[in-house]
């Protein structure tokens, strides 16, 4: 079960992810100096309390960047525990180098929500901004909860999965033994089982390190244009960028595949989709490919801008837009209706109570629709709060279960290996992968058990 | 006609005479409580209607603990074991465990006694028909021949009574057990009070005769020598112990039971509630493992005094006809007599849910449930729970904390938390695998966990504390590579602290993570919720969360962190409003 824990050190970056010049990354808790330290250089043996320095950010010998790093001493921090803040460079890989070194020095990502929560609990905040406080971590960790599911794109979700029921499966072969009280399962075969345990490290280890060089997972807003066909969604996009990033033609289903592109609002990154007209009669099968990329995006959104013409009555291919957006977003995704064409609104055209009115073409109304994208990301970093990068909690929920699948493997290597012992390392290997994907149940192990022996009595 | 009215009124009530109802007859009687145990039948006291076995892993770990609470289980074990394997022992001590075979009218001898024996304790034969109320309080029980005993709170421990049928084939009639009406008045009675019922399925096997087995084709698996006590308090086994035999099951037994499915309970649709997977019927284990060849057999004595012959393995609800053939296709039991059936039976069971963590319901102040009515299997699981049920009706009358025992500190604890923040949708059965502390729940260590709550609630012998608090010194002494004081004489001696000390030095490692990790859950433990906190006014708290938290009332946030569906998250930001009400910092 995972509870919260408070007397350990974490880190994050304390700043919107992907967008900026600079970043700060805060580190909080009793170790947060030492850990720090570990990769400045020169080293802050005591450094002086809330005093800027500029240091070198080491990977091994390596520059990673030059910070300006201020500590601060508990209980004059934020959070009231030590405090160490760098404010580097705001590119993407240094953000992700640095929180993992700081990972790899013993802290650990914090989850959303959990500075102010410090910070509350150590009596930093008064009790009235309690409710404040409840509301940063619900926000937090709904964003929190979409990103780990739809960041992780690209077969790599999969493959953390894949990881996780091998490691179940494995755990289920012990548990089955333990738990026999007829002694009826033949003997676990040692080697053969080690050699699976050893496959699981080698691919968690190769992923882990991935996410350590900094692989990509793209962190930002995302969000997907979606409407009837020809309702104006490629000019839409087309406008919020300023330049014409897609085609754009009077015709149903111009746009066949999905486009992507980036802007920053008010300093949030957002990855913009635009996706082919969710059109039941597709002409082509090219259009239907299109589609169904389409959907596909629906599913990963952070938040859906369902685009609809104002110029015209409700139409069935609206109804239907509706519907699927529906169907295929994801629970707790944000829906932004938009009536686009608000130039060609006539007397006899619809005026929908919830929906923003804009003009693609004369600009109209953008500005306001530009602050409703980015509104929800505002409230979550209100002051203290965090971002999560998902490389960073990927990085430390694969070590730390390398880290155990190597000690299950040094435990396998004893003389008749007590399998009470290899069954604790494969529960911390499932623990530290629980950040990503959830708990591993014990209800899980022993459906796993009696799918797959025969016991009891 | 109207009602008697007993003229002596109780603290404590306890419905049932089973593994639960004794220990909590006892436990409340033992505490002080004016305790009152009712029952169908005096002389199904104990009664062990399926294997006359006592233990097993995990199981094993539970009697420990129940004995180290000053309970009964394992002193009745100790002194009607005709048989004692110790299990996995060529695997760690976490998981070695204890099990007996007894002599099943012996063991029902022993508690019967100790019932009798217990001063604070009245023993009447009777069936409860309604649980009596004052506003939202218990308030005694009404039985079936009208006589009204007055009580401040009563445990139900109804085993498969409430509204029990037995199938055998594709007939079936009621039954709580064989042999023995059901409790339907009770089961209408709890859906009254607006608990929610649902129906489980269990079996067990036939019996044979003795003269109808042929021995030398089976294997013979003698007894430990010597065997190892279950009870703390036990110096030795007296009893000369007997083999048990084995044999298997084989292609022909597999093609009897095929032929025959179309007329099983279970296979015909006619039984649908849920059976335990891990007691499995052989006609499911046929059908479900179809590739296992041969399936163990174990033939088990019933007593020292008796020619029966308990078949661990083959529990079925196949006609008896068929259940001859079955028998008779065995290596070993061509000649076999059936001389009781094996059966299945369906019965009501009380969603765990409703009960609070003390085992006392929710809908009804100072009115408990425990053992199998609560949804689980095993005399065992039963035992702890009326144990636990009956220490805190006696807490409760005397206006004591109540006892809720952590998952860090026995298999009680992860039972009862497992029962009550999840439910059940089987017949729930303890396993190591339930436990996350498991190399800190051990057999050797239940007396150092729980025998300083024992001496506390008064269940133990308070002449012995002192050897106690030596042998727990000693213990950690040896451990820490010192040498140890002599201990003053009694049950715990300095070779067992020796013995325990060596096997935390082997986990040493692993024991300080359990132990860190346990204190972390502890911190959480003690944050409690208070009983009367509004989840309705909870806004920051997603709907299905509070809907949850509403559901289940945990009392503190370690509980609700382990009920299924909450996030850390909710855990959080529960965190933040209790600190708001408690309006200070933790």
């Amino acid at each position: 079960m995972k509870l919260p824990e408070t007397s350990d050190t974490i880190a994050a970056l304390a700043t919107p992810p992907g967008a900026g010049a600079l970043a700060i990354i805060r580190i909080s808790g009793p170790a947060a100096f030492s850990t720090a330290s570990s990769f400045l250089a020169p080293a802050q043996r005591d450094p002086e309390h809330s005093a800027a320095r500029l240091l070198s950010v080491k990977n091994g010998p390596a520059l990673v960047d030059r910070a300006v790093v201020v500590f601060f001493r508990a209980p004059a921090s934020y959070t009231g525990d030590d405090t160490v803040e760098i404010t580097c460079h705001g590119s993407p890989y240094i953000i992700r180098t640095i929180l993992n070194l700081a990972v790899k020095s013993g802290a650990r990502p914090a989850e959303p929500g959990e500075f102010t929560l410090r910070a509350f609990l150590n009596g930093k905040m008064d009790l009235a901004q309690a409710e404040a406080v409840g509301e940063l971590i619900a926000a937090g960790s709904a964003g929190a909860h979409r990103a780990a599911i739809t960041q992780a794109e690209g077969g790599l979700s999969a493959e953390v999965r894949g990881i996780r029921t091998a490691l179940a499966g494995l755990l289920a072969e012990i548990e089955a033994r333990l738990d026999d009280s007829y002694e009826e399962i033949p003997a676990l075969e040692t080697r053969a089982f080690a050699r699976r345990a050893a496959a699981a490290r080698g691919k968690t280890l190769s992923l882990a390190a991935g996410f350590g060089a900094g692989r990509g997972i793209r962190d930002g807003v995302k969000v997907v244009i979606t409407g009837a066909p020809n309702s104006g969604k490629s000019s839409l996009l087309n406008a919020l960028l300023g330049y014409d990033r897609a085609m754009v033609s009077r015709r149903a289903g111009t746009t066949r595949d999905t486009l992507e592109a980036s802007l920053d609002i008010d300093g949030f990154s957002i990855l913009f989709t635009d996706t082919a007209g969710l059109n039941a009669r597709a002409a082509s099968p090219l259009e239907r490919e299109g589609i169904k990329r389409a959907e596909k995006a629906i599913a990963l959104a952070d938040t859906i801008v369902l685009v609809k013409d104002a110029s015209v009555k409700e139409s069935p291919g609206d109804r239907r837009a509706e519907r699927e957006t529906a169907r295929l977003a994801l629970k707790g995704t944000r829906l932004l209706r938009v009536l686009n064409k608000a130039d060609l609104l006539t007397g006899k055209s619809r005026r929908a109570p919830g929906c923003l009115l804009v003009s693609a073409k004369t600009g109209d109304g953008l500005p306001k629709f530009k602050a409703a994208l980015v509104a929800e990301q505002k409230k979550v970093f209100r002051d203290g709060a965090q971002a999560v990068v998902t490389s960073a909690r990927h990085f430390a929920a694969l070590s730390g279960a390398a880290a155990e699948l190597a000690g299950l493997e040094a435990v396998l290597k004893k003389n008749r290996p007590p399998l009470e012992l290899a069954a604790e390392h494969l529960r911390g290997a499932l623990a530290a992968l629980a950040s990503l994907l959830g708990e591993t149940t014990p209800e899980e192990v022993l459906g796993n058990i009696f799918k797959n022996f025969c016991v009891g009595k | 006609m109207t009602a008697f009215n007993y003229p002596d009124s109780f603290d404590v009530l306890v419905i049932g005479a089973g593994h639960a109802g004794c220990e909590a007859a006892l436990a409340a009687a033992r505490m002080g409580a004016r305790t009152l145990l009712l029952t169908q039948d005096l002389d199904a006291i104990g009664l062990m209607p399926c294997n006359p076995s006592i233990g097993g892993v995990g199981k094993g770990q539970l009697v420990r603990e129940i004995d180290a609470l000053g309970g009964e289980m394992g002193k009745a074990t100790d002194l009607s074991m005709l048989s004692c394997h110790m299990l996995n022992t060529s695997k760690g001590a976490a998981v070695r465990s204890p099990r007996a075979q007894c002599d099943k009218k012996m063991y029902q001898a022993a508690m019967k006694r100790a019932l009798e024996r217990e001063p604070n304790l009245r023993v009447v034969q009777d069936e409860a028909a309604r649980i009596l109320t004052k506003g939202r309080k218990a308030a005694g029980v009404l039985t079936a021949r009208n006589t009204r005993y007055n009580s401040r709170t009563v445990i139900l421990t109804a085993g498969t009574f409430l509204r029990g049928i037995i199938h055998i084939g594709m007939d079936s009639f009621p039954g709580g057990r064989y042999n023995h009406p059901p409790s339907n008045l009770l089961s209408k009675s709890l859906s009254g009070l607006g608990l929610k019922l649902g129906r489980l399925k269990t079996g067990t096997p036939m019996r044979l005769h003795a003269r109808g087995i042929d021995f030398s084709k089976c294997v013979r698996q003698d007894p430990d020598s010597p065997a190892a006590p279950f009870s703390h308090f036990t110096a030795e086994i007296k009893n000369t112990l007997l083999p048990c035999w084995i044999t298997r099951t084989g292609s022909a037994t597999a093609e009897v039971i095929k032929a025959g499915l179309h007329r099983s309970p279970l296979y015909s649709g006619k039984i649908k509630s849920t059976g335990p997977r891990y007691c499995p019927s052989i006609e499911d284990k046929v059908v479900k493992f179809p590739h296992h060849g041969a399936h163990h057999l174990f033939l088990e004595p019933e007593g020292f005094s008796t020619e029966e012959y308990y078949v661990n393995g083959l529990s079925t609800s196949l006609p008896e006809e068929v259940q001859v053939a079955i028998v008779r296709s065995v290596p070993g039991l061509e000649k076999a007599e059936i001389m009781r059936a094996g059966y299945a039976i369906e019965y009501d069971y009380s969603d765990p849910c409703q009960l609070d963590y003390t085992l006392e319901t929710r809908a009804l102040t100072g009115f408990y449930m425990a053992g199998q009515v609560n949804g689980t299997t095993g005399y065992e699981e039963a035992a702890g729970q009326g144990l636990v049920a009956g220490i805190n009706a006696a807490l409760k009358v005397s206006g004591r904390e109540p006892l809720v025992l952590r998952r860090d500190e026995g298999y009680l604890g992860v039972m009862i938390d497992d029962l009550v923040s999840k439910g059940v949708d089987e017949p729930y059965r303890i396993f190591t695998s339930r436990a996350e502390f498991r190399l800190l729940l051990r057999t050797d260590n239940a007396d150092l966990r729980l025998a300083p709550r024992g001496f506390a609630l008064g269940l133990l012998d308070p002449a012995l504390k002192e050897n106690f608090e030596a042998y727990r010194a000693a213990a950690e002494t040896i451990l820490a590579g010192g040498k140890p004081a002599k201990l003053p004489p009694g049950p715990w001696t300095m070779e067992k602290a020796r013995a325990t000390s060596a096997i935390e030095k082997i986990y040493a490692m692993y024991v300080q993570r359990n132990r860190k990790e346990a204190e972390k859950m502890k911190k959480f433990e003690h944050l409690r919720i208070p009983p009367d906190f509004s989840y309705a006014s909870a806004k920051a708290l997603p709907n299905e969360a509070r809907h949850k938290l509403e559901k289940n009332r945990p009392l503190s946030l370690a509980q609700a962190g382990r009920i299924p569906g909450i996030t850390p998250a909710d855990v959080q930001l529960l965190w933040v409003l209790l600190e708001k009400r408690k309006g200070g910092r933790p």
